[in-house]
Formats: structure tokens, C-alpha cells, sequence
């Protein structure tokens, strides 16, 4: 890709501080080597592209990616990403623990252009960075545990779909565009904004596959019943971003239940894993289901409420095993000698997204100590954002 | 004609900090009372209730918080209540985050905090405090690791930071 530096000023408007000489009159009137201008030595400054390969390695070795090559972040992409906000480039959204870095925009959108993303893609960027800096998320924990918990995106409603993310076949990756440079860009905000550098500021002892990109968006045509951004409260036509902390996904293959009941222990027996922070620390879990399971279930006349209470009856762990993690068990979390792995049916975060076939996801949480948030996409006058079009109008 | 051919220049991903400033308590020369923060990872009480039989003869209030998660402000509260605040501990990433931030927000209530973190964490524990404006703020190191030793271990350990704890509250 190269551009050329071009004025469209006339001659006499040249001057040492604002070079204006035309590339027809250097082609067509210069005659010597003499330049038209006193500006510089040179008569054309052809701009190019940083090489992709150069400019991977000098931000790797300053810590500043994933350890996946980058787009560069050069102006003239970085503007493009501006054309999507409504907001200044310097506007701060948030300070990002540990680091206390200031989320402007412009650095959302230059770690956004280094992710991969279409600048269509800012507004959800944007909006889950802010989301994930709201107190109740937690992120100064979510940042520097040694736990392996990782920041999900959830996308909701019509600006997911226009932009293309996938809530279908092989949703959590890889292959689609949106769920993957969405995902990355996130993590690398959290990286570059708020000093989650693996080892300074993020200490986490393995890391997880999932902190390169983890987003998704709900298949809200083939759910049986509400999605979840409806769920919680906001209208089906407003688009959504939730962020989530939770760990990497693990599968619940049940291709034979034929029943509600059968197949939903299928999934708690799955939940109920000693180990994982829910099981001395009760708190979300993230369960994401296949349209084929979701329709087995709701052909029983099961409604979404009912599987999350059944879940959150059901998914537990022996106290003997479950006060094995890293804070002293309550007492209160204890039912019958057990623990359960939720707080409550409000715990278990439900989201219909997936291909064909019987298989569904469960992620644990990060305990009690971080929450979900979800977050509308909306213009700063809070009037909701329909289509990424709107921002150019 | 001459032509330059020039590189773009590529923007700066990193954000600037947010720079604060807080101001930090001395720990009183002479005190009577002694809040113990116990944030309950695994020996935290054991360095606690060690730590208190080699205070001499005072106040000491027991208060539990949340690990990884921010005390709740009753429990600072409670906390507050005494001279000193010493808080434990920080062995692991969020843990060692809440201990410092927890510490920081009681320095801001006015009282004065020591904060034990596990060595293995205690740069980053110095780092955390310096970003949020308290680079001076009290903190012990234990030896790394703490969870998943015996009572017996532990309180070795502990031993070891006791003549560092005594010079900080300076009691001879």
C-alpha cells in the first residue's frame, strides 16, 4: 500500500511551512533539479506502509502484542476506526487497573487496528472496554490473578449481526473475523491500557488460550426463549456487549438424552467441578448451548428460568473437595454437606449460540469476585446505536 | 525531481497513567491497638496469630475480608478502628492486588498499614501501590510459598519477619 503526500493548494500558497507543490507541476515543469519549494529537499515524499513483519517483532519485544504478528497501527488506519465513535480521540472512557492507564479512545481504536479489526468494529470495542472497567467486573483481579480466567465478549443484538460475528457454526473459533479481532483487541487493550503484561501485570501462572480472543454473539433466532440481553432488562432491537470472566470453555457432548431433566444433569454433572474458583467461591457460570439442546429442553415446556434454577439446584460439589481453593470456605455456602457451584438460578448466565449438532459449553467463573457486566451501544447522547451506518450520518 | 520514499509512522498503543498522589500515615510510636486483616488464604491466620503473640500486650481486633475481591467498607470500618492495620496476604495475583489496594484505602481513612506479601509477588505488590499514588506504602515479604505448607512451616517463616515488622512499628 503506498500513498502519495499531495497538497490540492495552489502555487501561491506555497511556503516553507505548508509545502504545496503538485505532482503535475513537477512532472510536467521541472526542468532542473532545482525543487518548487524551499520546504525540503525532496520534491515528492512517497508514503508507505510499515512492513507488518518489522513493526510485529519491535512491538513484541516491547511487550506490546499478544505475541501474534499486528496490523500497524498507522494514522491513517486509526482515523478510519474514528469514523465509528461518536466520541473525541482523547475522550476518556476509563482508567484500567493494574497500570491506571487512561482508556481514550484513540488508544482503543490504535490497539483495535493492531487486533485486526474492521473499523466497524469499534463501537463494540469500545463499549466492552467500558463495560469491563465497571467496579463490579473487577478487573483489577480478573488482571492480576494467577487463575486462568479470561474476558468473554458477548455481542446481542442487530450491530453483532450487520458486522458480521458469528453466533453460529464454530462460534468460539476460529474462522470468524469479528469474534476473533474483537476478542484480540480487547485482550490488547488490556495489555497496552492497563498493564496486563503477562508476568508484570498479569500472573496468571499458565495463561490460557483464551486470553488471545474469546468473543462470541448469542444466536438469538434459534434460542427457544429470550436472549440474554432481554433478560436483562434491555429491548430486543438494542445492541449489547457483556463482558464475562470466566475460564476457557468445556464441551458437554449429550447426543442422547431425549428429556429436559436427562440432559440438563448431563450439564450439571459437568458444572460440578471441584477445582474451579465456583467451587469454594460461588458465582456465574457461563453455559452456552447448543440450539439442538436448547430445543430438546423446551419441547419438555421447559422455560429458561427453569434450567437455570435446575442448573443452579443441581451443580454442586462435596465440601471436602470444594474447600480446597484459595480462600477459607463460608459456612453459608454449605447445603447438606455440599457446596453449590452458584449463588443463586441469577448466576447461571445462559446464551443460545452454536451450529448444529448436541453439544453445549460451560465455562466457570471467577467466583465471587467478578460479575458480569452488559453494556448497550449507544451514541454519548445515549440515543442507541441501530447500525454502525449511523455514525456516518 | 527527487523523490524520498518515508515509512509511515505508527501510532503508540501503550495509554498514559493516571497519576495520583497519596498521602501515607507514619506508624504512631506508640500504639495500643492492632487490627489484623485476614484476607483468608491459606495461613494467613497462622502468620496473624503468630505475629500477635510477638506484639507485646495490646489491642488486637481480628477482622476477615475477601480475597481477591475489596473488603467491604464495614470491614474497614472495623478495621479502622485500631492504630495499626496489618494486613495478610498476599501470595497470589489478586490477592496481593487487594491487599495493597485495600491497605491504600484504609491509608486514606487515616490509619497506618503494613501489607505481607508473599517475595515472589512483592515487586509487583511495590508496583501496584506506586501506580495508585502510595509507592511508599509498608510492605512485608514472606517467603514464597505459603498455601499448601504445614502450620509448622509457616510459622517459620513467619519468624523470620518478625525483627523487619518490630523495626517498622519500632518496638525494641
Amino acid at each position: 500500500m503506498k500513498s502519495v503526500k499531495m497538497d490540492k493548494k495552489s502555487h501561491n500558497s506555497r511556503s516553507n511551512e505548508n509545502c504545496s507543490c503538485l505532482i503535475e507541476d513537477l512532472l510536467e515543469n521541472a526542468k532542473t533539479d532545482d525543487h518548487l519549494c524551499k520546504v525540503g529537499p525532496n520534491d515528492i515524499e512517497v508514503f508507505i506502509d510499515p512492513d507488518p513483519e518489522k513493526t510485529s517483532y519491535n512491538f513484541y519485544i516491547r511487550r506490546m502484542t499478544d505475541g501474534l504478528p499486528i496490523i500497524p497501527p498507522t494514522r491513517d488506519r486509526v482515523l478510519k476506526f474514528m469514523e465509528y465513535t461518536d466520541r473525541n480521540p482523547d475522550d476518556l472512557l476509563a482508567v484500567l487497573p493494574p497500570r491506571q492507564g487512561k482508556a481514550i479512545i484513540e488508544k482503543i481504536a490504535i490497539n483495535s487496528v493492531m487486533a485486526g479489526c474492521l473499523p466497524q468494529f469499534m463501537p463494540i470495542v469500545q463499549h466492552s472496554i467500558e463495560a469491563l472497567s465497571i467496579e463490579k467486573f473487577n478487573l483489577t483481579s480478573v488482571n492480576a490473578t494467577t487463575h486462568p480466567v479470561a474476558v468473554c465478549t458477548i455481542l446481542n443484538g442487530s450491530v453483532s449481526r450487520e458486522i458480521g460475528a458469528s453466533s453460529g457454526d464454530g462460534c468460539l473459533g476460529p474462522g470468524n473475523l469479528a469474534n476473533a479481532t474483537i476478542g484480540r483487541a480487547v485482550r490488547l487493550c488490556l495489555i497496552n491500557i492497563a498493564g496486563a503484561v503477562p508476568g508484570i501485570g498479569d500472573h496468571a501462572t499458565m495463561g490460557s488460550p483464551a486470553k488471545y480472543s474469546y468473543a462470541f454473539a448469542e444466536s438469538e433466532f434459534e434460542s427457544p426463549w429470550d436472549s440474554m440481553h432481554c433478560e436483562r432488562g434491555f429491548d430486543p432491537l438494542t445492541s449489547t456487549t457483556t463482558v464475562m470472566a470466566v475460564e476457557a470453555p468445556h464441551n458437554v457432548n449429550d447426543h442422547r438424552s431425549k428429556h429436559a431433566e436427562e440432559l440438563l444433569e448431563t450439564i450439571s454433572h459437568t458444572l460440578s467441578t471441584p477445582g474451579s474458583n465456583n467451587s469454594h467461591v460461588p458465582g456465574e457460570v457461563l453455559v452456552i448451548m447448543s440450539p439442538e439442546h436448547a430445543r430438546t429442553i423446551s419441547r419438555d415446556g421447559w422455560d429458561k428460568q427453569d434450567v437455570k434454577n435446575y442448573l443452579h439446584e443441581n451443580s454442586l460439589v462435596s465440601v471436602e473437595l470444594g474447600d480446597r481453593g484459595g480462600r477459607k470456605l463460608d459456612k453459608k455456602w454449605i447445603v447438606d454437606g455440599n457446596i453449590r457451584i452458584t449463588r443463586s438460578p441469577n448466576d447461571v448466565v445462559l446464551v443460545i449460540a452454536g451450529g448444529d449438532g448436541r453439544h453445549t459449553m460451560i465455562a466457570h467463573g471467577f467466583g465471587t469476585s467478578s460479575e458480569s457486566v452488559t453494556l448497550p451501544i449507544l451514541f454519548k447522547d445515549g440515543t442507541p446505536v441501530q447500525s454502525v451506518h449511523d455514525f456516518k450520518e | 525531481m527527487k523523490v524520498k520514499v518515508v515509512e509511515k509512522d505508527v501510532l503508540n498503543p501503550l495509554a498514559e497513567i493516571m497519576m495520583v498522589k497519596e498521602e501515607l500515615n507514619p506508624i504512631p510510636y506508640d500504639f495500643e491497638s492492632v487490627s489484623l486483616l485476614d484476607n483468608t488464604k491459606p495461613g494467613a491466620n497462622v502468620i496473624l496469630e503468630l505475629l500477635e503473640k510477638n506484639l507485646g500486650k495490646r489491642k488486637f481486633v481480628r477482622v476477615k475480608k475477601p480475597a481477591g475481591s475489596p473488603a467491604t467498607i464495614k470491614q474497614l470500618e472495623i478495621a479502622a478502628n485500631s492504630e495499626i492495620v496489618i494486613l495478610a496476604l498476599g501470595d497470589c495475583g489478586s490477592c496481593f492486588s487487594w491487599i495493597i489496594l485495600d491497605a491504600i484505602r484504609l491509608e486514606k481513612m487515616g490509619r497506618s498499614t503494613i501489607s505481607i506479601c508473599s517475595d515472589r509477588f512483592l515487586n509487583f505488590a511495590h508496583e501496584l501501590a506506586k501506580s495508585h499514588g502510595a509507592e511508599d506504602l509498608n510492605i512485608l515479604s514472606i517467603k514464597h510459598p505459603v498455601a499448601g505448607h504445614s502450620k509448622e512451616e509457616i510459622e517459620e517463616k513467619t519468624l523470620q519477619i518478625l525483627p523487619s515488622l518490630r523495626y517498622l512499628l519500632q518496638i525494641p
